[in-house]
């Protein structure tokens, strides 16, 4: 009786202590720097005294806002992880970056469950490594559509591309849409015909393996479609707002050019998705990337003052705070509600913007160097010829995407033929990096593929080493000199290599 | 060319005569001469010229402004600029005198005092003095960031960084020294003067252009410097130097906001540096050529 009271009681004490100590725990003064876009400094300071006067947990942030542009947060942040600012503000594609370099300290289950369910899907992954959320979404505006001079293009002409190159040609007009120096404007095309290159990271944002389509026919119409516009005279490589001053008549940018270009256009100034282009009778709405900005909190050796920061990147980065970026700045907020205001719904660049969205690819994870390797895609497009040109173009693009990962000799590759070898979707390659992949097997007559060593092309694993998961592959038996991997049911797969074993199951 | 002119037949040379020929010859060169600077001068002209633009602030297709005003260097003073000018111009200063201090008694001694070790130590500030300094800058962050002289103290950080080294840049006004007689030296010695009094009251006075040059230098040098400026100063508005704070106006969310401030910012950070070189400039050229000849 005398032990069970003794356990009782200590029990009661370790709760009371550790009750205690989370009720207190947040309460106090914290010292913190800020890095933020220059245009939002003075309202981000508004902002965490707002946060300083209605937070419930007694939390009160002396902080020190310095404005550093969101291009340059990252590198800053990685040159010297302790002297950089506790939050930043960061454009998405600098996230694997920060993760493998410790510069992000993983959210809170409950933080990341409530920033999972009230932002939009592209966001959310965007802010993802593995499984681990590790930034809170700021906005989801990071895209491109098309602004136009409404007294050289007619509004029925903006929903063709051909149209738009007619008619700044007749104008002696500039069309400025930067291909050779930027991936993200030029991937447009690819992704109007379908194409994707996913990239995948694991939980410490290293890349692992890529699901890349460029290089297949739907790539090929996709370079025929961006031949018409790189060969014409009056194509421009910008994306620089301020070229309707300089004699463009359509400029393809983003909604933090809206101001610049209403100042120069004033009431002739159009805005809407990007056009469509047509190659062989069938009509290709460009499609476009859509990313977004990020906060992050920098990993903290007093686990309390942690805390406190993160409550306050959530409040920056929540409904109130985003509406408030958007009233000042126009920023698009990437929280739902947010996006579904009226006040929101009423600007005309952001509704250009969300309805390109329709068409848009979420701007997730992309291994650094892809940026170099897929710009160049448009100068080699402009200098072929014919369609072998092209076709070559979409080739030297395919063997620099394959040799970063071939690089690593642990690296193999599953080459998926589903339909048959002669399908259209034969170029369907997923990397495996550290032995393990899962992928899409789609319904098809022929739902197999094979292993290859990257440079030999030779094969290297297949049938015959699968030990688990051998019913859910077919046996060929003398039909298989490939020792290919034949699923026998259309889903999704996750194949593991170790050592000279496949194991295969089914998700 | 010298075929073409034996061509020639007198009677043509005595038609043109030297007065046309010279003056075909001038006009030729003023018109190279002309079109040089044209070129060489389009950037600058194009920097005033926008910073007195009024009507709008983003980059735009002409150069000549439709609205002249001042608008632009008004707004300066309502940012950070007023600091990062005085940052720049402390360090510059600083460096300046300190600098100059140390290289002229560097050189006087490396001139007039023999001692053990002196032509190895020369060697040595040589071979030194080959490696970039660039490859320094990760180490020197370190430190500087140890004794808490980055970001907001950047200034004294910086300052000693420029100092430090400065010892290293004897080879001109050495060179310069070398060429005074030490025949006036001895006299003043044997009049009682100690080394120090011959320095002062001896050499310096007659290498007035070797000591502007090393002033003008080592003023340069802290005003002009980005890429050691940003390392230090870390992304802290409060210890920017103006080319570091300026650059921060041409991230792309600012660009179009700030880019005729930006170039009112640059006429500001150039108008000092212009006037010292306008004033001095006789020295200036005197000094550069004056450390090579020896007499």
């Amino acid at each position: 009786m005398k032990k069970l009271l003794s356990v009782l009681l200590t029990l009661a004490m370790v709760l009371t202590m550790t009750a205690g100590a989370f009720a207190a725990s947040l309460e106090g003064t914290y010292q913190i720097t800020i890095w933020v876009a220059e245009e939002v400094k003075d309202l981000t300071a508004k902002q965490i005294e707002d946060f300083n006067a209605t937070n419930e947990y007694g939390i009160t942030i002396v902080a020190n806002i310095e404005a550093v542009s969101e291009a340059d947060a990252a590198t800053s942040m990685i040159t010297d992880v302790e002297a950089g600012a506790d939050i930043f503000c960061f454009a998405q594609d600098q996230f694997a970056r920060l993760v493998q370099a410790g510069a992000l300290s993983s959210l809170g289950k409950q933080a990341a469950e409530i920033v999972r369910t009230s932002n939009d899907a592209g966001v959310v992954a965007a802010a993802t490594s593995g499984d681990t959320l590790y930034a809170y979404p700021l906005t989801s505006d990071n895209g491109y559509f098309l602004y136009y001079d409404k007294s050289v293009i007619p509004d029925e002409d903006v929903d063709s591309l051909e149209a738009i190159i007619a008619d700044c040609e007749k104008a002696q007009k500039y069309f400025a849409f930067e291909m050779g120096t930027s991936a993200w404007y030029n991937a447009s095309f690819f992704f109007a015909t379908g194409c994707v290159s996913e990239w995948k990271t694991d939980d410490d944002g290293t890349f692992i393996s890529v699901h890349d389509t460029f290089n297949s026919p739907a790539g090929l119409i996709a370079v025929k479609g961006m031949k018409k516009l790189v060969d014409s005279p009056f194509h421009l490589s910008s994306s620089d707002g301020a070229s309707f001053a300089s004699n463009a008549a359509a400029v393809v940018t983003g909604i933090w050019a809206y101001t610049t270009i209403e100042g120069i256009l004033g009431d002739n100034m159009g805005v809407t998705d990007l056009p469509s282009f047509e190659v062989d009778g069938v009509s290709y709405h460009l499609g476009s990337y859509n990313g977004c900005k990020l906060m992050g909190v920098k990993p903290q050796t007093d686990p309390i003052k942690g805390a406190a920061i993160h409550r306050l990147a959530q409040y920056l980065t929540g409904e109130k705070c985003q509406m408030e970026r958007f009233e000042a700045r126009a920023w698009g907020p990437s929280n739902l509600a947010a996006q579904a205001s009226p006040a929101v719904q009423a600007n005309p660049g952001l509704v250009a913007l969300y309805t390109q969205n329709a068409y848009s690819v979420p701007q997730g994870q992309i291994h650094g160097s892809w940026w170099d390797i897929a710009k160049v895609i448009s100068d080699d497009v402009k200098n072929a010829t014919d369609d072998a040109g092209l076709q070559q173009a979409l080739d030297n693009y395919y063997d620099k995407i394959s040799s970063l990962f071939n690089l690593d000799t642990s690296a193999l590759l599953f080459v998926g033929a589903w339909n048959g070898w002669n399908n259209a979707d034969e170029s369907d390659t997923y990397y495996f990096k550290d032995g393990s992949l899962t992928l899409d097997v789609p319904a098809s007559d022929y739902m197999g593929g094979r292993i290859v060593n990257p440079g030999s092309w030779d094969t290297d694993k297949g049938f015959a080493q699968v030990t688990v998961g051998a019913d859910l592959i077919k046996d060929l038996g003398a039909d298989n000199p490939d020792n290919n991997i034949v699923f026998i049911e259309a889903g999704n797969y996750t194949v593991t290599i170790d050592g000279d074993a496949i194991s295969i199951v089914k998700n | 060319m010298i075929q073409s002119q034996k061509s020639e037949t007198p009677s043509m040379k005595r038609h043109m005569g030297m007065k046309a020929s010279s003056r075909i010859s001038n006009t030729v060169s003023y018109v190279v001469l002309v079109l040089i600077s044209v070129i060489w001068l389009i950037p600058f002209v194009c920097i005033l010229l926008q910073s007195f633009r009024c009507e709008s602030t983003h980059q735009v297709g002409y150069i000549i402004p439709q609205k002249w005003g001042l608008d632009n260097y008004r707004n300066l003073f309502n940012t950070n600029f007023p600091r990062w000018y005085t940052n720049t111009l402390i360090t510059a200063l600083f460096v300046a005198v300190f600098q100059t201090i140390i290289v002229l008694c560097m050189s006087y001694t490396l001139s007039r005092f023999r001692f053990k070790m002196r032509k190895p130590l020369m060697q040595f500030m040589l071979i030194l003095g080959m490696f970039p300094g660039m490859l320094s800058m990760i180490i020197l962050y370190q430190v500087l960031k140890d004794l808490g002289m980055t970001q907001s103290n950047a200034v004294p950080g910086l300052i000693l960084v420029y100092i430090a080294s400065s010892g290293m840049g004897y080879y001109v006004s050495k060179g310069f020294f070398d060429t005074i007689s030490k025949s006036l030296d001895e006299a003043a010695r044997i009049d009682g003067a100690t080394r120090f009094q011959v320095l002062l009251k001896i050499i310096l006075p007659l290498s007035k252009p070797i000591v502007i040059y090393t002033i003008l230098t080592a003023f340069m040098g802290p005003w002009g410097d980005f890429v050691f400026a940003r390392y230090i100063s870390f992304n802290v508005s409060a210890g920017m130097n103006a080319a570091v704070g300026l650059y921060g106006w041409l991230s792309q969310d600012q660009i179009s906001k700030n880019y005729t401030m930006f170039c009112a910012g640059g006429v500001l950070v150039a108008v000092p540096v212009t006037i010292l070189f306008m004033c001095l400039q006789r020295y200036y050229v005197e000094g550069v050529t004056g450390g090579a000849v020896k007499g």
